[in-house]
C-alpha cells in the first residue's frame, strides 16, 4: 500500500548542508500499525512530512495507492494531503474557533464533500472515536485526550488509508496516550475498513505495541521488524 | 562597615550594574524593535500619527496667527506714528520746526534694528496720548483736509463740491473729506516705497524716486478720486488748496476772535475748529493709486499723497508750529514675536516705551511713539481664538483616529509577546526585568516615531495654511515659521510617545499579573463591551444628522425645534455619532463575512470553503480592523465632504456677491453696447465682452397688489454665474429656458401672496425646489398688468414744470437734508419738520416718532425704514414704488400725504398698522388701502397755477405668464426683496413694454462677462475701471473670491486642515488596512498551515483570506462611508453655527448669507480613497497569503 524507495532529503547548502534522509527504503501493508522511533534529529518527522506531502525530497519516491510522489512540492501535493494520508499531530493542530463536528467536517468539505455528507460523515467519525457526546464542543472546552481524539476523527472521516501521527501522546497524560494507542489498534485491525497507521514516538512501550517498529538512524531505515531493531541496538 | 553604607553600597553597585548595562539593554532593545518589525509597525504607525496631527493642530494655531497678523499688517503702510511728545508751543523745549532736524531724528530712529523706514510727514497732527476708546483729544487730531484743486484743463472735473467728500468707515468721526499728506523723501525709496507703490494701478503712473517726485512736484491721487475728477497720470494742476488746524475744541468753546481763519464744526462729534487754508501750486499727477481697505485709523485712510518739496519754508514752519508733523515708521516686522498675539503685543509695547524714553537730536527733541499695529492685534485676538476653538474641534475626529490606532497598534503588538513574556517568566526572568524590555523597546520605536512626526508636521504646516480650497494651494505671499514652543513640544511628546509609554506599561504589568499558563494558552479572555453605551452614543448624536437632512430636504427647522437643544446636539452631536457608530458599526463590519456569506455560500466561490469561515470576525484584532477601517474612511468621507462643500460655498458667495466677472456702475446711463466698448477700450485687448442689465419693472397680478419684477434677459445664461440654488429645480438651463418660454418665478412671500403652490401656505408638500412642468399639477397661468403711467401737466396759465414745483417747494423747507446718506442711522424723536430730503438714502434708518411734517421725500430711498409713530402729515413723496418697502409705518400720521407720482402704495411695507391714513382717516384694519393723497398738501398748492393740474394717464398692458415655480435670488442682485418679488423672462417683459425699450435698454448697474480675462488680469481690469471716469464703481469676481476663499465657506483655514485631515485619514486607511492585515494574518499562519495539512489548496487558502478579509473590509469601508456622511451631516449644523459667527465678526457681508451649505458629495475622490484602501488590502493580502502559502508548512506546524 505504501511503498518508500530511495528517498533523500538534506537541509541547508554549502559546508552547513547537512543530509538527513540518505535514501529511505519503506513498505507498508494495509492495516499496519507501524512506530517509527530513532533518536532526535534523525529525519523521523521529515520522513513523515514527505510522506504526509507537507515536504518534498530531493529524491526518490513515494507510492501510496495510486498517488506517486516524493519530488513533487507541497503544493502539488494537495490530493495526497485530501485523500491520502490524514494528519495527527503532538499540539492537535484543531482550529480553535470551530465545534469538534466543524473541525471534522470542515476537512471533508475541503475535499468536495456536499456539506449535509460532510456532517454525517463527521458525525460517524466522531461517534467511532467516541466523542458523539461533544460535538459541538469547541477545543477550549476539551481535554487533551479529547482533542486528539477530534483530531484522530478528522484524520479518518475522510476514509484515507493512511494516518501519520507525530508524537500523538506528546501532549497527553498516560492514561490518555493509552487510550489513543487502543484507539488506533482497533482502526488498523478493524475488519471491515482496516486504516494503516505511522507513528512517530520516543516512547519504547507505545512502540512495542504496534505491529512493527522501524529504527532510522544515519538517514536510513535501519530495521523492519522489532527485534532486529532491539537486536542491532543492542549490538551498538 | 554599618549596615546602612552596606545598603548604600548596594545601591551605588546596583546603579553600577544598571549603567553597566544599559548600552547594552538599548542595543536589545534596538534589535528587538527590528526583530519585531510587524509588531512594531503597529505601534510605529500610531505614535507617527498621533505625533504628526497633534503637532499639526499646536503648529496650526501657531502659524494661522501669524498668517492672520501678517494679513491684517498688510493694510497698513505705517506701522508706527512717531510725534513731538507734546503739542509744539512757542516757549516749550522738545521739538523743532526745522525739517532738517525731524530728518535727522528719522536717521537716529532707524539705526535701531527695529525699524527698517522713516519718513518725514506733514499730515495728521499729534494725539500725544495712548489712541483708546474715550480719549476724547483723538477729535482734536486733524488731518490736512483737501479743500480745493484747480485746473485749467477743461476736461476735468475738479469742481464738484462733493469730489472731496470722504466717509471714514473705521474708527471714531473725526473727519468726513479727503486728507492731504505730504511725505518725505523716506517714503520714495526702501521699505516705504515698496509698500506705496504695491497699490498704483497698472499702467497708471509709478511711484517714483525722491529727486524725481521732488523735480515734478508730483501728486498721487486715489483711484475714485481720479474717476470722478476724470483726472489722468501727467494732468498739471495749477493750484491745490488744503485747510489745516490752528485749533480744536468743545462746541462752543472756540470764539470768533479767536480764530482768525474760519470756524467749522466735526461731523457729529461735538467738536469744533478753526481752520486755515494754505495752497500749493503747479503740481504734477504722477500716478493713480487703488486704495487700501480701510483699517486702523490712527492715520486718515487713502489720502492725497505729495511730497513735503511742493511745501516752502514758510508752509512747513506754519504746519510743525500747528502740530501738523510726524514721523512715519516702518517695523522690521520679521522682528515682531509672532508666536502669539500677546507676545507681539508685549514686545511692541516695550519698543514704544523705548522710544518715549530716550531724547534725540543731542537730547533737544522728545518724541512719542504711536503704535498702529497694537490696535490690529486686539481684534485679532477675538477673533482669531474662535477660529482657533473651531478648528481644534474640527480636527478632534483625527486626533481620536490617531490615538486609537496608537492604542490599537500597541494592544496587537503587545498581544503578540503576550507567550514570549510568559515563557520569559517561565525560564526566570523578573516582572520588572520584562517590563523594562518591553517598555524599552516601546520607547525606541514610539520615539522615533514620534520626531518622525514632529518633523513632518513642521514641514506641513505652512502648507495647510496656504490652502485656499478643498486640496487647493496657492502660496501665501509671506513666510510663516509655526515653530511650536518648547512647552508645546514636550506636550506632543507626553501626549504620544508619554501615552505609548504609559499603556505599555499598565499593560505589560497586566501581562505579568496574568496566570502563567493562561498567558501561554492562546485564548485570552475579553471583556464585555458596554453595547448600551454605544448605542446610546449612536442615536442622540444621529439627531443631529436627521435634522440637517430634514433641514436640507425641505422642513422648516428639522426635528430639533428648541434652539438649546439644538445647538447642543451640534456640537456635540457629531462626536457621539462618530464613536458610536464606529463602535456599533463596526460589529457590523466584523461580522461581513457571515453576511456576505449569506449571498455566497451556495456558489463555487464559498462552497467548499464556508465551514472554515465559521466563526470568523469573532476574534478582537478582526474587529479592530473593522473598526479602524470604519473611523478612518468615515474621516476621509467627513473631510472630503465639508472640504468640497468650502470650496464650493466660497466660489458660490463670489457668484451671488458679483453676479458675473464684472459688475460694474457707469457715471451715466448708457446702453450694453456702450459698456462693451468703454470697457474693450479701457482693457485694449481683444476679448469678447457681454455686458447686461437686470431691468425692474412694477407688475400687478390679477387681483393682486403690486410686485417688484426683475427681467431675466435671454443671454443670462452666459453672462450670469447662476447657480441651482437661485431657481427652481436643480437644471440651470431648465429654469432659463423657463424664462424664455414666458415663464414667471416668485420669491416665497409673493408665492404666498399670490397663493401659488410652492410657498409652503398649505402646509407641507406645499414647497420644494422643483421646476414646474407644463403638464404640472402645481402650474398655472398669471395675467400680469403693467402700467405705463405719463405724467401731464395741463397748463392754462403761466408756465409750469414739474421742476418747477418741485424748486419752488424746496424753497419752502427749513432744513436742508438733501443728498444724505442716513442709511441706518438713528434719528428717531428728532424734529426734521419742512426738511428736504432730495437724494437722501434713509434706508434701514431710526426716525421712530421723528417729526417729518411737511418735508419733501424726492427720490428718497425709504427700504426698511423705521418711521414708526413719526408724523408724515402734508409731506410729499416723489420715489420709486421699490423705494416704500419693508418700511414700518404703524402709529404714524400720515394725513394728507401726497403721492405727486401716483405710482405709490402701501402693499410692500413692512407694516401701517393703527396709523392715520392719507385720507385722514384711521387705519383701523384696511391698511390704508386708498393710498396716498390725490391731491397736493396746502402747502404747495400755490405753486400749481390755478387752473393747471397734473393729468396722469395710466395705460394698462397686459401678459398672461406661467408659473414655473419659487425663486431664491437672481445672482449679483440684491437679495432682500427677492422673497417679495416676482423673476419674468424677456418674452414677458417685451410684451408688456414693447420691443423698442427692450432693445435699447439704458441703465447704470450692468454684469459684465469676460470669459478670457481671468485672474490677476481681472483685478487689474477692475482698478482701471475704477479710475476711469465714466464708471462709477466695480466689483470683480476674482476679488470677491479672495475675500472668501482661506475662508472655507466661511471660516478661516478650514480648507487647510479639511485637506489634511483627507489625506492623513487616507494614508492612515491605507497605511493601517496594511499594517492591521499584516498583524492578523501573522497571527493566523498556524491556522493556515493546518487547513493546508488537512488537505486545502493554496487556491482554497487564498479565497477563504480574500473572501473573510475583504469582505470585512468591504462592509466597514461601506458602512465607514455611510458613517461619514452622517457624520458631515451632523457638522454641518456646526459649519452654520460657526459660519455665522464669523459672518458677524468678519463682517464679509449679509449678502453671502444666502448661500446655504447644501452638502456636496465627491464621488470621484472616495472612490479613489476607497480603491487605494482595497487596493492596498488585496496587495497585503496577496502578499501575506503568500508568504503563509511558501512557508515551510512543517515548521510553522512544527511551531518553530
Amino acid at each position: 500500500m505504501l511503498e518508500v524507495s530511495d528517498l533523500k532529503r538534506g537541509f541547508g547548502s554549502g559546508g552547513t548542508r547537512l543530509e538527513v534522509l540518505k535514501g529511505v527504503d519503506l513498505e507498508m501493508k494495509k492495516g499496519e500499525l507501524v512506530a517509527l522511533m530513532g533518536p532526535s534529529g534523525c529525519g523521523k518527522s521529515t520522513l513523515l512530512n514527505i510522506i504526509g506531502g507537507l515536504l518534498d525530497a530531493d529524491s526518490g519516491e513515494i507510492k501510496l495507492e495510486k498517488s506517486q510522489y516524493g519530488t513533487k512540492p507541497p503544493r502539488q501535493t494537495v490530493d495526497v494531503r485530501r485523500n491520502g494520508v490524514g494528519w495527527i499531530f503532538q499540539d492537535f493542530h484543531l482550529l480553535e474557533h470551530l465545534s469538534a463536528l466543524d473541525n471534522v467536517a470542515v476537512a471533508l468539505e475541503i475535499s468536495g464533500v456536499s456539506s449535509k455528507d460532510a456532517e454525517e460523515r463527521a458525525k460517524s467519525a466522531l461517534d467511532r472515536v467516541n466523542l458523539s457526546d461533544r460535538i459541538d464542543h469547541i477545543p477550549e472546552q476539551l481535554s487533551g485526550g479529547q482533542r486528539q481524539r477530534v483530531a484522530i476523527a478528522r484524520a479518518i472521516a475522510g476514509e484515507r488509508p493512511l494516518l501519520l501521527a507525530d508524537e500523538p501522546t506528546g501532549n497527553l497524560d498516560i492514561a490518555s496516550g493509552e487510550e489513543i494507542l487502543k484507539l488506533f489498534q482497533e482502526l488498523c485491525h478493524d475488519e471491515k475498513n482496516p486504516i494503516s497507521i505511522l507513528m512517530v514516538t520516543h516512547d519504547p512501550i507505545l512502540a512495542s505495541k504496534a505491529d512493527r517498529m522501524l529504527l532510522l538512524r544515519d538517514g536510513i531505515t535501519a530495521a523492519s521488524d522489532i527485534k532486529s531493531a532491539w537486536g542491532d541496538s543492542e549490538e551498538e | 562597615m554599618s549596615k546602612r553604607t552596606d545598603k548604600f553600597g548596594d545601591s551605588i553597585s546596583n546603579l553600577g550594574i544598571k549603567l553597566r548595562d544599559a548600552p547594552d539593554n538599548l542595543r536589545l532593545a534596538i534589535i528587538g524593535a527590528w526583530r519585531g518589525r510587524e509588531r512594531g509597525m503597529a505601534v510605529f504607525a500610531g505614535v507617527f500619527l498621533a505625533s504628526l496631527v497633534i503637532t499639526t493642530v499646536l503648529s496650526y494655531g501657531v502659524g494661522l496667527s501669524q498668517v492672520f497678523f501678517e494679513g491684517s499688517l498688510e493694510t497698513n503702510v505705517f506701522d508706527a506714528k512717531v510725534e513731538y511728545k507734546k503739542a509744539p508751543k512757542e516757549g516749550t523745549d522738545g521739538w523743532s520746526n526745522n525739517t532738517s532736524v525731524l530728518l535727522d531724528i528719522c536717521d537716529e530712529l532707524t539705526l535701531m534694528e527695529e525699524f527698517n523706514d522713516c519718513t518725514v510727514i506733514f499730515g495728521k497732527k499729534g494725539l500725544h496720548s495712548a489712541l483708546n476708546f474715550g480719549n476724547e483729544d483723538i477729535f482734536k487730531a486733524m488731518p490736512l483736509l483737501m479743500q480745493e484743486v484747480n485746473s485749467s484743463d477743461e476736461l476735468r472735473n475738479w469742481n464738484d463740491e462733493e469730489i472731496w467728500d470722504y466717509e471714514y468707515t473705521t474708527g471714531p468721526p473725526i473727519a468726513d473729506s479727503r486728507a492731504i499728506t505730504f511725505l518725505g523723501p523716506g517714503a520714495f525709496d526702501g521699505v516705504l516705497a515698496d509698500r506705496l507703490s504695491e497699490q498704483i494701478i497698472y499702467d497708471m503712473g509709478e511711484w517714483v524716486s525722491a529727486e524725481e517726485v521732488e523735480s515734478q512736484r508730483g501728486v498721487y491721487i486715489p483711484s475714485d478720486i481720479a474717476s470722478e475728477a476724470d483726472a489722468v497720470v501727467g494732468d498739471k494742476l495749477e493750484f491745490l488748496t488744503f485747510n489745516y488746524f490752528t485749533d480744536s475744541d468743545y462746541i462752543g468753546e472756540i470764539e470768533d476772535d479767536d480764530c482768525d481763519g474760519e470756524i467749522v464744526y466735526g461731523s457729529e462729534n461735538g467738536f469744533m475748529h478753526c481752520q486755515h487754508s494754505m495752497t500749493v501750486e503747479n503740481l504734477t499727477i504722477l500716478g493713480v493709486y487703488e486704495p487700501w481697505p480701510q483699517g486702523n485709523p490712527t492715520l486718515s485712510a487713502n489720502p492725497i499723497y505729495s511730497t513735503f518739496h511742493v511745501l516752502n519754508e514758510t508752509q512747513r514752519v506754519t504746519l510743525i508750529d500747528n502740530d501738523h508733523i510726524f514721523l512715519g515708521i516702518t517695523l522690521e516686522r520679521s522682528l515682531l514675536p509672532t508666536t502669539s498675539t500677546d507676545d507681539a503685543a508685549d514686545w511692541l509695547e516695550a519698543l514704544g516705551k523705548e522710544v518715549n524714553e530716550k531724547t534725540y537730536h543731542d537730547g533737544e527733541i522728545e518724541l512719542y511713539y504711536v503704535d498702529i499695529i497694537s490696535g490690529t492685534i486686539l481684534f485679532l485676538n477675538i477673533f482669531l481664538g474662535l477660529i482657533q476653538a473651531f478648528d481644534y474641534i474640527i480636527m478632534v475626529p483625527i486626533v481620536i483616529l490617531s490615538l486609537s490606532v496608537l492604542i490599537y497598534g500597541l494592544i496587537l503588538s503587545l498581544e503578540q509577546r503576550r507567550r514570549e513574556i510568559s515563557i520569559h517568566r517561565v525560564i526566570g526572568a523578573t516582572s520588572s526585568g520584562l517590563r523594562g524590555m518591553v517598555l524599552l523597546e516601546l520607547a525606541v520605536i514610539a520615539s522615533i516615531a514620534w520626531f518622525i512626526g514632529y518633523l513632518l508636521a513642521m514641514a506641513a504646516v505652512p502648507i495647510v495654511l496656504s490652502s485656499v480650497g478643498f486640496l487647493q494651494f496657492k502660496a501665501l505671499g509671506y513666510t510663516v515659521n509655526p515653530a511650536i514652543s518648547f512647552g508645546a513640544t514636550i506636550f506632543t511628546a507626553l501626549a504620544t510617545l508619554g501615552l505609548a509609554l504609559l499603556f505599555g506599561r499598565s499593560r505589560a504589568r497586566d501581562f505579568m499579573e496574568l496566570e502563567i499558563d493562561e498567558g501561554v494558552s492562546r485564548i485570552q479572555k475579553v471583556n464585555k463591551p458596554k453595547v448600551w453605551l454605544h448605542w446610546t452614543l449612536l442615536l442622540v448624536g444621529s439627531l443631529g444628522a436627521i435634522d440637517t437632512w430634514m433641514e436640507m430636504n425641505g422642513s422648516e427647522d428639522g426635528i430639533l425645534t428648541n434652539w438649546f437643544v439644538e445647538g447642543l446636539i451640534n456640537v456635540f452631536g457629531p462626536f457621539m455619532l462618530w464613536i458610536g457608530g464606529a463602535l456599533i458599526l463596526g460589529r457590523v463590519g466584523a461580522s461581513g463575512p457571515r453576511m456576505m456569506q449569506f449571498f455566497f455560500r451556495r456558489t463555487p466561490i464559498l462552497s467548499d470553503i464556508k465551514r472554515g469561515l465559521k466563526g470568523s470576525g469573532s476574534t478582537e484584532s478582526v474587529s479592530r480592523l473593522a473598526v479602524i477601517m470604519l473611523l478612518t474612511l468615515s474621516i476621509v468621507t467627513l473631510a472630503a465632504v465639508q472640504g468640497y462643500t468650502g470650496t464650493l460655498v466660497d466660489e458660490r458667495t463670489a457668484d451671488v456677491t458679483v453676479g458675473s466677472d464684472l459688475q460694474i456702475i457707469t457715471s451715466e446711463t448708457v446702453n450694453a453696447t456702450e459698456v462693451e466698448s468703454y470697457i474693450a477700450e479701457i482693457s485694449g485687448k481683444d476679448v469678447s465682452i457681454n455686458a447686461m442689465h437686470i431691468p425692474q419693472i412694477s407688475l400687478i397680478p390679477e387681483d393682486g397688489e403690486a410686485l417688484v419684477a426683475y427681467v431675466i434677459l435671454d443671454d443670462s445664461e452666459n453672462i450670469l454665474r447662476w447657480l441651482p440654488q437661485a431657481i427652481p429645480g436643480d437644471q440651470i438651463s431648465g429654469a432659463l429656458e423657463g424664462y424664455k418660454n414666458g415663464g414667471f418665478t416668485a420669491g416665497a412671500d409673493a408665492a404666498y401672496k399670490m397663493d401659488l403652490w410652492g410657498s409652503g401656505r398649505s402646509g407641507a408638500g406645499d414647497s420644494g425646489d422643483i421646476l414646474l412642468g407644463v403638464n404640472s399639477e402645481n402650474t398655472e397661468n398669471k395675467t400680469f398688468i403693467w402700467e405705463d403711467v405719463q405724467v401731464e401737466f395741463v397748463e392754462d396759465g403761466p408756465p409750469v414744470t414739474p421742476m418747477s414745483i418741485l424748486e419752488g417747494y424746496k424753497g419752502l423747507m427749513e432744513r436742508n437734508w438733501s443728498d444724505l446718506n442716513l442709511s441706518n442711522q438713528n434719528l428717531s424723536g428728532r424734529d426734521l419738520g419742512k426738511a428736504d430730503f432730495t437724494n437722501t438714502d434713509m434706508s434701514g434708518a431710526n426716525l421712530q416718532g421723528a417729526n417729518l411734517s411737511d418735508s419733501l421725500f424726492f427720490n428718497v430711498n425709504l427700504t426698511n425704514t423705521n418711521l414708526v409713530g413719526a408724523n408724515l402729515q402734508n409731506s410729499i413723496f416723489v420715489i420709486m414704488p421699490d423705494s416704500l418697502t419693508m418700511t414700518n409705518l404703524s402709529d404714524s400720521n400720515l394725513a394728507g400725504a401726497y403721492d405727486a407720482t401716483n405710482v405709490l402704495n402701501f402693499n410692500s411695507i413692512d407694516s401701517i398698522q393703527d396709523a392715520i391714513c392719507p385720507n385722514g382717516n384711521d387705519e383701523n384694519g384696511t391698511a390704508c388701502s386708498d393710498g396716498f393723497n390725490p391731491i397736493p398738501p396746502p402747502l404747495a398748492l400755490q405753486f400749481f397755477a390755478p387752473s393747471s393740474n397734473i393729468q396722469i394717464t395710466s395705460t394698462p398692458y397686459n401678459t398672461t405668464l406661467r408659473y414655473i415655480g419659487t425663486h431664491e435670488f437672481i445672482p449679483g442682485v440684491a437679495t432682500d426683496l427677492m422673497e417679495s418679488s416676482v423673476i419674468i423672462g424677456e418674452s414677458g417683459y417685451r410684451a408688456l413694454v414693447g420691443d423698442e425699450t427692450v432693445d435699447n435698454i439704458s441703465a447704470t448697474t450692468w454684469f459684465v462677462s469676460i470669459p478670457d480675462v481671468t485672474g490677476e488680469d481681472l483685478k487689474a481690469l477692475r482698478a482701471s475701471i475704477e479710475a476711469d471716469s465714466r464708471f462709477e464703481s466695480a466689483m470683480d469676481w476674482e476679488t470677491k473670491h479672495e475675500e472668501v476663499e482661506r475662508n472655507g465657506g466661511l471660516i478661516f483655514g478650514t480648507p487647510g486642515l479639511l485637506s489634511l485631515q483627507f489625506i492623513v485619514a487616507s494614508i492612515a486607511a491605507v497605511a493601517s488596512a496594511f499594517v492591521f492585515l499584516s498583524l492578523v494574518l501573522n497571527q493566523r499562519q498556524k491556522e493556515l498551515a493546518v487547513l493546508q495539512a488537512i488537505g486545502a489548496s493554496p487556491n482554497q487558502i487564498i479565497r477563504l483570506v480574500l473572501f473573510e478579509i475583504l469582505s470585512i473590509v468591504m462592509v466597514s469601508m461601506a458602512l465607514g462611508v455611510m458613517l461619514g456622511m452622517g457624520l458631515a451631516l451632523s457638522f454641518n449644523g456646526l459649519f452654520n453655527v460657526f459660519g455665522f459667527i464669523f459672518q458677524l465678526l468678519g463682517g464679509t457681508g449679509g449678502e453671502s448669507s444666502v448661500i446655504t451649505r447644501e452638502l456636496v458629495w465627491p464621488w470621484l475622490e472616495l472612490g479613489i480613497v476607497a480603491l487605494a484602501v482595497f487596493t492596498s488590502v488585496v496587495m497585503a493580502l496577496l502578499i501575506t497569503t503568500r508568504k503563509a502559502l511558501r512557508s515551510d508548512l512543517a515548521s510553522v506546524l512544527k511551531g518553530e
